[in-house]
């Protein structure tokens, strides 16, 4: 290459860079790291809406306007990395996303460095705000502890003396299962069986034979995306449902839509759910299927929510130091969230709040031919692990 | 019984997938990297036709048609004039039409799940040994068993079956006896694409119809041409059933070990016998 090249380049390089910094003050900008394809396209898609539709509602922050810059991290952890410093370097004052947990605990290390915030708002794994945890990052949306703590309670409540467990064979699925061991030992309750699957598994034909044969009282699914659409589909098909109760710490709306009447009766925690009925949320909703001409899922409430409760503080603040962002961002309390009242722990940046209930239901206009529907609500005490000491 | 007709049933999906890519390999030397997405677009365009027409039987006639269509344009278009360049090329083609037909699908279809049920007809389950079986099950085995033996009977037994054959083996002799070798080629991929547009179809009723969705299974579905041996519909049933018996018995005793004994029978094949089990052997001049 010629010199002449080369620097041609960097004076290039450094125009746009300048260009960029000039845009930071002109503007507060998000950086959006989401998956927009790939195996989990459907959930940064989710994300993506429900922030677009924060920030429209929120329209300026400290004096400017926010502008969201997207990049696709094709839900492949290294390519979140790459795009989460490529949105810093054009200007970005916090960051937001991932989709996938492992896509999250990329960036998070990213976010500590540059001292930027990343809010979380769709990635589950405890680790997130326990073991991998950093003064930057700030989860907004649920765990997988507590999903876990909320599906012992409904074990609880439902008097089952028994329990099957089908789990993915991953971090996440085994985490969930040992949990919930431990929590069953402790409530007297049986587990009859444990089969861990693989992701992507495409039959459960035997394993559903085997729940169905076990004499368990319910059977607790820990899967994620097509998997839980496809162990539901084939359970459905076999009448499983009317032998044990099948519930879930991960099914939601596409579920029940990819699986149609036999979601019925069927039980599972909520991250997030429309049919909550809360004063922010009935707004939320509404403006949503105005926008979007849908209804939100799990992802876009929860980005709806995290991205509007994070940028009011900020505005609070009056400053553009994001150590006094993150100040003030522990222990504060949205002025109004779908869920109720919430609270940032500044212990371990995890929000805690009231804990969601749904089972499958079939609708009628206008909405969805089949989802789910909250059915009770679970207090936050006991739901979230207790405090890190250190 | 019940773990027998289950494998079975495994089985059959695989080697109707399985069955497109062997032929299109064995008779064109084709690895068609975007087989997979053509099981995908048959899946979705059942979708389609269910929806339209709200018969599953309509759209496992049409929904092969329409990909086969599709096939038809790939490799008229794409595919033939790489035919004398380097494999590589038509890797990374094939490559590229799977980037194609998934935007296409995302698109079209957008990215949340999609559903087909199973016809009415073979809604119901039946009890096997104390198990329960669904009927669909059931036809997914007879179904599967029609189409080997269909395919086994045309490529053995009739003059079209031994045109492709030869034409595969040296297209230049064929070609001197006024065969029309581009149209014979043209045909095979069609006939492949439609297989895996069958594959989709039957596959519906089963699972959540998604983008990628034919990511995991394109993966079994290599494991079973490379244990049956490329090129040979036979290997891909004997592949087919391997696998479906070896998924059935790891849900039963362990299911955490399933992908484990799969590849572990993979690396097997490849240690003992790398060229498949029932490799079709090439005459050298």
């Amino acid at each position: 290459m010629q010199p002449k090249t080369v620097i041609s380049g960097i004076a290039l390089a450094a125009a746009m860079f300048a260009a960029n910094a000039q845009e930071a003050k002109e503007a507060f900008i998000v950086g959006g790291v989401v998956p927009l394809s790939g195996p989990y396209a459907s959930l940064g898609t989710a994300m993506r809406k429900g922030v677009d539709l924060a920030i429209e509602e929120k329209g300026q922050v400290l004096s400017k306007p926010v502008r969201v810059l997207w990049e696709d991290t094709e839900t492949k952890p290294q390519v979140s990395v790459q795009k989460a410093n490529k949105l810093i370097a054009s200007g970005a004052s916090m960051l937001f996303g991932d989709g996938a947990s492992i896509q999250t605990m990329a960036i998070m290390p990213v976010a500590a460095q540059r001292k930027v915030p990343l809010i979380v708002t769709g990635s589950a794994a405890d680790a997130i705000t326990g073991a991998n945890r950093n003064a930057f990052t700030f989860r907004t949306s649920s765990q997988i502890h507590a999903e876990t703590q909320l599906a012992t309670e409904f074990v609880k409540k439902r008097k089952m003396k028994a329990i099957y467990i089908v789990a993915v064979d991953q971090q996440q699925g085994r985490a969930a299962a040992d949990t919930m061991k431990a929590n069953m030992d402790k409530a007297g309750v049986k587990i009859l069986g444990v089969d861990f699957t693989p992701i992507g598994n495409q039959d459960y034909s035997l394993v559903i034979d085997k729940v169905a044969k076990s004499g368990a009282d319910g059977v607790l699914v820990v899967t994620a995306g097509a998997d839980s659409s496809t162990f539901l589909k084939q359970a459905g098909q076999l009448k499983l449902g009317s032998k044990v109760k099948i519930f879930g710490v991960g099914f939601d709306d596409n579920d029940a839509m990819a699986v149609g009447k036999d979601i019925a009766g069927v039980n599972s925690v909520a991250r997030y759910h429309f049919s909550y009925d809360t004063p922010a949320n009935r707004k939320f909703v509404e403006a949503y299927r105005k926008k979007y001409n849908e209804y939100p899922d799990a992802m876009a409430g929860n980005a709806y929510d995290g991205m509007k409760w994070f940028l009011e503080v900020v505005d609070k603040t009056g400053s553009w130091n994001s150590e006094a962002w993150v100040k003030a961002f522990e222990n504060s309390a949205p002025a109004a969230s779908v869920f109720g009242p919430r609270q940032m722990r500044a212990c371990d940046h995890q929000a805690v709040g009231v804990g969601l209930w749904t089972e499958g239901v079939q609708n009628s206009a206008p909405l969805p031919a089949y989802s789910f529907k909250v059915t009770d609500t679970f207090q936050p005490t006991g739901l979230y692990p207790e405090c890190p000491k250190s | 019984m019940a773990l027998v007709l289950n494998g079975l049933s495994i089985g059959m999906l695989l080697f109707l997938l399985a069955a497109g890519l062997t032929l299109v390999f064995g008779l064109l030397g084709v690895v068609n990297f975007a087989h997979g997405s053509l099981y995908m677009l048959g899946a979705y365009a059942a979708f389609e036709v269910v929806r339209w027409t709200d018969s599953f039987w309509l759209a496992l006639v049409i929904a092969p048609l329409l990909v086969g269509l599709a096939g038809a344009v790939m490799e008229r278009f794409a595919l033939r004039p790489l035919y004398a360049r380097d494999h590589s090329y038509q890797l990374l083609l094939t490559f590229g039409c799977i980037l194609v037909i998934e935007e296409f699908t995302r698109m079209v279809w957008g990215v949340d799940f999609k559903a087909v049920s199973p016809p009415a007809l073979l809604a119901g389950t039946t009890e096997v040994a104390g198990s329960v079986v669904t009927d669909y099950r059931l036809f997914i085995i007879v179904f599967g068993a029609i189409v080997s033996g269909l395919l086994f009977y045309v490529i053995e037994k009739t003059r079209v079956g031994v045109v492709v054959r030869a034409a595969s083996q040296n297209s230049a002799m064929v070609s001197c006896l006024g065969i029309d070798v581009g149209k014979v080629r043209t045909s095979v991929f069609v006939v492949g694409a439609m297989l895996a547009a069958l594959s989709g179809v039957v596959s519906a009723p089963l699972l959540p119809l998604k983008l990628g969705m034919s990511f995991s299974i394109i993966i079994d579905c290599f494991i079973v041409v490379v244990l049956g041996g490329l090129g040979s519909i036979r290997g891909a049933i004997f592949g087919a059933l391997v696998i479906g018996m070896s998924r059935a018995l790891g849900q039963v005793y362990a299911a955490d070990l399933m992908l484990l004994l799969t590849y572990a029978l993979l690396i097997g094949t490849l240690i003992v016998r790398p060229e498949g089990l029932f490799s079709v052997r090439r005459r050298s001049a």
